[in-house]
């Protein structure tokens, strides 16, 4: 007997022929990596839960359209993406997500106990939101340039100088952690 | 395009931090990587770019606070014509299209093509109706004839079953008479012995 994963690609097939099982197991696939990509860029666990639910309904609305099944991954991402761009824009008006130099306040404290993570959770909070989601997207997630293009809707340029100029940025902020002599050493 | 870096004068920034990402073109890494030894600034650049990515990456997957799930609900479920064009049927409703539209086009053609003179047909039609009598005559005597020697064959089928009887009757008694024969024999023969045997006891 051999036996084979079943892949995405099998899995939306099935979603397509109105399989709703089949559906909440791709959710499970990728609820956890969606979430953190949305928690990451949001700073709110409940934001980032209520985004991923919105996305994941708005990805089986529309799973027919998507062209390539491969390429489910980017796709979903520029949902949920799309998903958290929106409600920014509807807030800004009344809760302002940014202060003045552009930076997002994060209405929860961090729950990292090192101080390496503190530190990186506020280096990452001193980025714009689309830098960060540029960090997000590479460092986190792992995407290729042309991916990270797909989701966030922009150039691979853009997306390049986004993410160089956040690592300048987080490396100059992260450089007095990184060559902390080690007091056990 | 990029000209994030100006910590070394190399002018490879950029080159570097794609060849830590891995998005390097193959053909640039070997030359990237020569030069890294050859060059302490761009190694420490290296070095920093790669502490860094290491540092973002202390930071861990937190692990959702509700399961995400979804249940069948004819408002969310796709319609019966989206399931069907992407099931596999879609593909024996367009070969049936298809053949339909062949045989529609056949048809077509076949009735574009010019008709018979009318006086052929004329004398078709004549033809058949003097047939149609003819073949009317024809079934009669036919009919008559079945049914001439469909009585024939019964009656010498009752003649032969009545003939079988007599002989199946005559055989029985033949074999009855034989019988009565041989019991009346065989009944002689045990009075004889029965006698003899009274003879023998009584001496």
């Amino acid at each position: 007997m051999i036996l084979r994963a079943v892949e995405d690609t099998d899995l939306i097939t099935r979603v397509r022929r109105g399989d709703v099982e089949a559906y909440n197991l791709l959710v499970s696939r990728w609820e956890k990596r969606v979430f953190n990509y949305l928690l990451r860029i949001t700073g709110s666990p409940d934001d980032a839960l209520d985004l991923s639910q919105d996305s994941f309904l708005k990805a089986y609305q529309n799973i027919a359209k998507l062209d390539d099944p491969a390429r489910f991954g980017p796709w979903l991402y520029r949902i949920a993406h799309n998903e958290a761009y929106s409600t920014f824009r509807k807030r800004r008006p009344e809760t302002a997500l940014e202060d003045e130099n552009g930076t997002v306040e994060r209405r929860t404290a961090p729950s990292f106990s090192l101080d390496l993570s503190l530190a990186v959770t506020a280096a990452l909070d001193r980025l714009s939101p689309e830098q960060r989601e540029a960090v997000v997207l590479k460092v986190y997630e792992g995407f290729k340039f042309e991916e990270m293009a797909e989701v966030t809707g922009c150039p691979v340029s853009t997306v390049k100088s986004r993410l160089y100029t956040a690592l300048d940025l987080l490396k100059a902020e992260l450089s007095p952690v990184n060559t902390r002599p080690n007091p056990r050493g | 395009m990029l000209s994030t870096d100006s910590s070394h004068s190399c002018g490879r920034a950029d080159q570097l931090r794609d060849y830590v990402f891995d998005e390097l073109p193959a053909g640039e890494r070997a030359g990237i990587e020569k030069h890294l030894r050859e060059c302490n600034d761009c190694a420490l650049e290296l070095d920093q770019l790669r502490m860094t990515t290491a540092a973002l990456r202390v930071i861990p997957d937190q692990e959702i606070p509700q399961r995400i799930a979804f249940v069948s609900d004819k408002v969310f479920e796709p319609n019966w014509f989206a399931r069907f064009w992407n099931s596999g049927a879609r593909l024996g409703f367009a070969s049936a299209c298809i053949l339909a539209v062949a045989l529609v086009a056949s048809a077509w053609h076949v009735a574009d093509r010019p008709q018979q003179p009318a006086t052929e047909t004329k004398t078709i039609v004549q033809t058949a109706s003097v047939s149609q009598a003819q073949i009317d005559q024809a079934v009669e005597k036919a009919v008559a004839r079945v049914r001439t020697e469909d009585a024939a064959i019964i009656q010498a089928a009752m003649r032969e079953s009545r003939q079988k009887a007599e002989r199946e009757y005559n055989n029985q008694m033949v074999a009855l008479s034989e019988s009565f024969e041989m019991l009346r024999k065989k009944s002689t023969y045990n009075d004889a012995s029965l006698f003899r045997r009274d003879e023998g006891l009584g001496q």
